[in-house]
């Protein structure tokens, strides 16, 4: 087992040079960063832009440039933004939490909903509920994201006038005064978009998957020596169904602390992926590498961990 | 003449599959959704085609566009004359959305065709071959997997379509006008999407290669290059004509969802464009997010659910 996870983390490592490889000659291509923010200020003298340069090592030539970088992110140093110079660190610190805490939510929700109805989905196939429940989730990966965000926002915030549209907290009128409520006012509209399209996903996982398991032999036998339905469905037959849905799970977890760009983009919350968004708009690059090499280790070891999960709920895999 | 005699034998096999064939599109027809979808995506296909002949108003880089704003109808909602309202620019967003067919379908096409190309390609050589060539083209694909996509073609498309000069560009020899911007966002999702395919793909030849049949053709001294052709792709066709659909229906929704971040073509007005367009106006125009965002929803509904009929209709296994 332990010599597994070596192994593994060892084969991350090449996987992860090469994205932050590839990142950082595609940021060197983009074009000068002093240059864009020099936009807009063209009395700049030279002295300055020279100085600003040195100041963020841009004057070395790329190898060495993307050397030092390495060293400085190994040391857990993402250097700092090009628009005030804040530290990188500082700013992913800052909206790390607000991400996460809407990430998990939805996650949990999503997980927890979607299992008994893609189960019963599956038991009652072609039923009349199973074609709601596929429709229903149909439609839920056939949405855009941001548009359901929208049409929430136009509905229970600009026309009934209900829930905040926009931000995590505060706000024109804080809920009741409680800034309690006020937060979980301010987060029922962005978890609804997430939960329901990752409910629609995690849905036709289980139904399909589940609806595979129960058509094999070992459930006929279990049936055939009388166990109880709901021990059959439960114990034996979602232990085989889950497994696609602990891989997107996993993808999900590596994918979150990324945030949802889109949902957070559409309700202005104050997370990674709404960050991401504008640092990219601005060719902020040392904050779009420091989120990139974030994501791609955090999707690296979720990867990771659920081939472990894999092991306790499938017995007939083996880790080599 | 000996070229038709030389056909005979391939002729009888052809014949056969036809049936196959055949076999599928019987099993499609019972499935109502599949139908449905059918039915959809050939009514969009219709409107992309011959929708400029009966929209109310010329498409965009036309000054005719911008009709109802010399007219000074902005912002005028839903009427008679107006189906769909006008947008905070001054166009009629029934035009729009019409005219917005074709751009989506050059995405979803174009995306698909490429990304099923370089699967095809790689997906092959890593199952085919094996070995060392395998590990090299897997670990390749595995970057591309980790890669956080989206974040990602937010940098290219915002790198690549600074540097555009102009919004068309003619393809020689058949003289049609293609947009630039769009095109490199169609070229950068595709370069982005072809890893999860190419795995697919590699996994069906895994399972191919070992089957009898092709051990036999081995035996009979046929070459590598007629065994991929002619025995193992064929194979697998089913396979990839279920996830193209579903590819199409997929690069629909990214395209939209990077126009309406603003990294879009601005030259085009995509359906994603005319959201991004009237996001800032939200509050009083809510006709023009609600409209093209059902336009992308319907489409990418027809996509996935004749997606998900193919798949029915074409996997042997849940065959009754």
């Amino acid at each position: 087992m332990l010599k597994y996870v070596v192994r593994r983390l060892l084969y991350m490592i090449p996987v992860a040079l090469g994205i932050s490889i590839i990142s950082f000659i595609t940021m060197y291509a983009a074009g000068d960063p002093i240059n864009i923010i020099r936009l807009g200020r063209p009395t700049v003298d030279q002295a300055t832009i020279d100085a600003l340069k040195e100041y963020y090592g841009l004057d070395k030539p790329l190898h060495i440039q993307y050397l030092t970088w390495l060293t400085n992110v190994l040391q857990l140093n993402f250097g700092k933004s090009l628009y005030g110079g804040i530290p990188v660190n500082l700013i992913i610190g800052n909206w790390i939490w607000e991400t996460a805490k809407l990430q998990i939510i939805s996650i949990l929700i999503a997980f927890i909903i979607s299992i008994p109805i893609g189960v019963h989905s599956a038991r009652k196939q072609y039923s009349a509920q199973d074609v709601v429940v596929t429709s229903v989730s149909l439609f839920g990966v056939s949405m855009p994201t941001f548009w359901l965000g929208l049409i929430l926002i136009i509905i229970f915030s600009y026309t009934l006038g209900w829930l905040p549209s926009e931000g995590a907290r505060g706000g024109i009128k804080i809920w009741w005064g409680n800034p309690v409520l006020d937060e979980i006012a301010h987060l029922i509209l962005p978890t609804t978009v997430l939960v329901y399209v990752m409910l629609a996903q995690n849905i036709r996982l289980i139904r399909a998957n589940m609806l595979e398991v129960l058509r094999s032999d070992y459930i006929f036998a279990a049936r055939a020596s009388g166990i109880s339905e709901r021990k059959i469905i439960y114990k034996y037959a979602l232990r085989n169904a889950i497994s696609p849905t602990i891989t997107f799970l996993g993808i999900s977890l590596g994918g979150m602390i990324a945030g949802a760009p889109m949902t957070e983009y559409v309700f202005n919350w104050p997370g990674l992926g709404r960050r991401y968004v504008d640092a990219t708009m601005r060719l902020d690059f040392p904050i779009v590498m420091g989120i990139t090499m974030i994501i791609t280790v955090m999707t690296l070891i979720a990867n990771l961990i659920v081939d472990i999960i894999y092991v306790y709920i499938d017995p007939r895999i083996r880790l080599r | 003449m000996s070229l038709e005699q030389k056909k005979t034998p391939e002729g009888q096999h052809k014949r056969r599959s036809a049936s196959q064939w055949a076999v599928a599109w019987r099993r499609f027809k019972r499935n109502k959704a599949g139908v449905a979808g059918l039915i959809i995506v050939i009514f969009i296909v219709f409107l992309g085609i011959f929708g400029s002949f009966f929209a109310p108003y010329p498409a965009r880089p036309d000054p005719g566009a911008y009709e109802p704003f010399y007219r000074g109808d902005v912002r005028v909602p839903p009427c008679e004359k107006y189906p769909f309202g006008t947008s905070a620019i001054g166009t009629d967003i029934l035009s729009d959305i019409i005219h917005g067919t074709k751009y989506s379908l050059y995405v979803g096409v174009v995306v698909t065709a490429i990304t099923m190309l370089i699967a095809i390609v790689v997906g092959s050589i890593a199952g085919f071959y094996g070995g060392w060539v395998d590990n090299v083209l897997m670990r390749i694909t595995e970057i591309f997997l980790v890669f956080p996509s989206l974040l990602f073609i937010l940098v290219f498309v915002r790198i690549f379509t600074i540097t555009v000069g102009e919004p068309f560009w003619t393809v020689p020899l058949i003289g049609i006008k293609i947009p630039a911007g769009l095109t490199i966002v169609t070229l950068i999702l595709a370069i982005f999407n072809w890893a999860s395919n190419a795995r697919m793909i590699r996994g069906e030849f895994l399972r191919i290669r070992e089957l009898e049949f092709v051990e036999a053709e081995k035996a009979l001294g046929a070459s590598n290059t007629r065994i991929i052709f002619r025995h193992i792709l064929p194979n697998i066709l089913p396979s990839i004509i279920v996830v193209s659909s579903l590819t199409i229906a997929y690069a629909i929704l990214v395209e939209a969802a990077v126009s309406f971040l603003g990294f879009g073509d601005p030259n085009t007005a995509t359906w994603g464009q005319i959201l991004q367009e009237n996001y800032s106006d939200m509050r009083t125009v809510w006709w023009a997010e609600v409209f093209p965002g059902l336009a992308i929803l319907i489409t990418v509904f027809g996509f996935n659910l004749l997606g998900d009929g193919l798949s029915d209709a074409l996997n042997p296994r849940l065959r009754d």
